[in-house]
């Protein structure tokens, strides 16, 4: 049978212990916190890797993405027609919509999107939160580098193929 | 005119105002209320009268938990805020009954008192010790007979209080 | 020195008394709190650890705009927390600090006192509860005056028990007359006098009246700004003179292993000081106690050790 009382006991140690002991509060004004890597801060765009695909735009569950473009002629010398390019006009997310899911950036085919750990951008008017693509550009500062890749793991594809490459040469 | 005999006159002054309060006002919680004042006022005046045991005594019992005791009853079944217009008062009955003890009283007393002056420097302060003493010499057969007053209420509170000891065990 | 001259330096010690040492109670709670929960507690006020956060406080309370429920029993209302501050600062004037002289107002009934005017807050939770004219309210004062009276009965009985092992009711007396070994002897009426006293004054884990989870804040309710934060002042108050009655009463007082003569009201101050930080703890881990609990755990746990300790009083007192 246990003692009566022993849980009071333990709840007085547990509590003891707790207040001599260093607590790992950041005080986060003064401080800024040290988020890990992948938190979903902000999404950051990076417009030379994007090709106007709207891929985003359309898997989007808020339909935040609002994405306008036009077509224009390139001349490529040598070559038998003029070949025609998307230029990107307007690529604005809605973070007052947007609710962090991600998808956007896992369908992008051409890692035109990132996470960012960046959040403070809270702002007074509703209006604000829509970020342009000049402040969705800036956001890639944010961007931390990609993890080294693992050593034990397999090598990546870029890799084998030119060291296939490599080889039969 | 000495500082102890203004004292007294104010704070029996104090005392009668308050309890006359109880006894006019149409609003119950506030009639418990006064009569926190009235009994404080009388501690008050055993105080200066220098029975300082019999003050404390006053200000633990009455105004500490009878006085309580009674607006908890209150609360716990009918406390409106404001006045109640249906409170049955009888006035004559009580006038004569209340008047009557209270006027009797008056009258033994300043019967038996007269206009003779006690000073309090002469007079042994009422502590502890000296209230020990008379209870447990003179007073031993008052004090041990209103315990057993005390022990039967608390006994018939319990009786009242419990369900039928009988029927509980038919129950079960 | 004339008469009138030491009074007034008298009361004004005890006001200083009332008024600081509460807001050091507060601050500590604030702080130890935080850190028994991983936290920090105020920072900013004060520049230093948040040193001035109750002033801050304080000063906020004041701006208030001062709302009266309009169908409050407004006089009531108003008076309550008055009524609830004055036991509290009566029962400070007759806590002996050090040896001799240094007590506000010695009194040859001073325990007596103090277990009176104590007794008086109930009326002034009633007030309050009952004035504002809400349930919640009325619900937390009716629990608040059951609570009160049914721990009144053991506070009073172990305070008696050291009264008679003192054979006297002076609170300097009683602190004169203990001797180190009564820690042990009077160990079960310490911790009868420290719950109930805990009880007394509505602390965790006996804040059933207040218990914010479920009747929003008891009979606080409706109180903002001053009245407040003087509802508050008064916890805080409590706090101090439940630890100051406990130090008294039963750790010796001014008495301690060295300089007891010359450095005793430092010796209480550490004492209540230590005696405080318990309640504090006890806050922070323990929840709060049911009703019903409230009850059982007073007429049939306090109440029962409270007279065996009586009858072992009597018996260590005559016997030996």
């Amino acid at each position: 049978m246990e003692l009566p009382g022993k849980g009071l006991l333990k709840g007085l140690g547990v509590t003891l212990k707790t207040m001599t002991r260093k607590n790992g509060v950041q005080q986060y004004p003064d401080v800024q916190p040290d988020l890990p890597a992948r938190s979903r801060g902000v999404i950051a765009l990076m417009e030379a890797n994007c090709t106007v695909c709207m891929l985003c735009a359309r898997e989007c569950p808020d339909w935040c993405i609002y994405i306008d473009s036009h077509k224009e002629t390139v001349e490529v010398p040598g070559a038998a027609r003029a070949r025609q390019k998307n230029v990107l006009d307007r690529f604005d997310i809605d973070f007052s919509l947007c609710m962090y899911c991600g998808i956007c950036i896992e369908v992008c085919p051409f890692d035109a999107l990132y996470w960012a750990p960046e959040f403070a951008y809270a702002e007074g008017d509703i209006r604000n939160l829509l970020h342009d693509r000049g402040r969705l550009g800036e956001h890639m500062a944010h961007v931390p580098a990609p993890d080294a890749h693992d050593p034990m793991g397999e090598p990546s594809k870029e890799e084998s193929t030119a060291a296939k490459k490599g080889g039969a040469r | 005119m000495t500082v102890t005999d203004v004292l007294v006159c104010a704070l029996g002054a104090v005392s009668l105002g308050a309890a006359i309060r109880v006894v006019t006002t149409n609003q119950i919680v506030r009639a418990g209320l006064w009569l926190v004042v009235a009994l404080g006022a009388l501690a008050g005046v055993y105080l200066v009268l220098t029975a300082e045991l019999l003050a404390w005594v006053q200000v633990l019992i009455y105004v500490g938990a009878v006085v309580v005791l009674m607006l908890f009853a209150v609360m716990l079944t009918r406390a409106p805020i404001g006045r109640s217009d249906d409170l049955d008062r009888p006035r004559l009955p009580a006038i004569l009954v209340g008047g009557g003890a209270g006027l009797g009283l008056a009258a033994v007393l300043a019967d038996a008192y007269r206009w003779s002056y006690i000073g309090l420097s002469g007079v042994e302060p009422g502590n502890a010790e000296a209230l020990g003493r008379e209870v447990f010499t003179g007073w031993a057969l008052p004090f041990e007979v209103l315990s057993v007053l005390l022990l039967a209420a608390l006994v018939g509170a319990i009786a009242i209080s419990r369900p039928e000891v009988g029927e509980r065990r038919e129950e079960s | 020195m004339p008469v009138w001259l030491e009074i007034a330096i008298r009361v004004a010690g005890v006001f200083v008394a009332f008024l600081t040492l509460p807001l050091i109670v507060g601050q500590t709670e604030h702080k130890v709190m935080a850190h028994m929960q991983g936290r920090l507690g105020p920072m900013y006020a004060g520049r230093f650890h948040g040193w001035a956060q109750l002033i801050a406080d304080g000063v906020k309370f004041v701006q208030k705009e001062e709302v009266v429920p309009g169908a409050a029993d407004k006089s009531v209302f108003r008076l309550a927390p008055a009524v609830a501050l004055v036991p509290y600062l009566v029962a400070l004037l007759v806590i002996p600090l050090g040896p001799g002289d240094l007590v506000a107002q010695p009194l040859d009934m001073g325990l007596f006192l103090v277990l009176a005017v104590v007794g008086v807050g109930i009326v002034a939770v009633l007030m309050a509860g009952w004035a504002s004219a809400n349930k919640y309210t009325l619900l937390g004062a009716l629990r608040a005056a059951a609570q009160l009276l049914a721990y009144e009965l053991p506070f009073v009985l172990a305070a008696a028990s050291v009264a008679m092992a003192a054979g006297t009711l002076s609170l300097t007396g009683i602190v004169e007359a203990w001797r180190p070994w009564w820690l042990l002897w009077q160990l079960p009426a310490l911790f009868v006098f420290f719950t109930a006293g805990l009880a007394e004054i509505r602390r965790p884990p006996f804040d059933a009246p207040i218990a914010d989870s479920e009747l929003v804040f008891g009979y606080l309710t409706e109180y903002t700004g001053l009245r407040f934060a003087l509802f508050l002042l008064a916890e805080y108050v409590g706090i101090v003179v439940i630890s100051a009655l406990t130090t008294v009463l039963f750790l010796g007082g001014w008495k301690g292993p060295f300089a007891s003569d010359t450095l005793g009201w430092l010796w209480t101050l550490v004492k209540v000081g230590a005696v405080a930080f318990v309640i504090i703890w006890l806050r922070v881990a323990f929840p709060r106690l049911r009703v019903d609990q409230l009850q059982k755990f007073c007429w049939l746990g306090l109440v029962p050790i409270a007279l065996l300790q009586l009858i072992l009083t009597a018996v260590v007192k005559v016997g030996f």
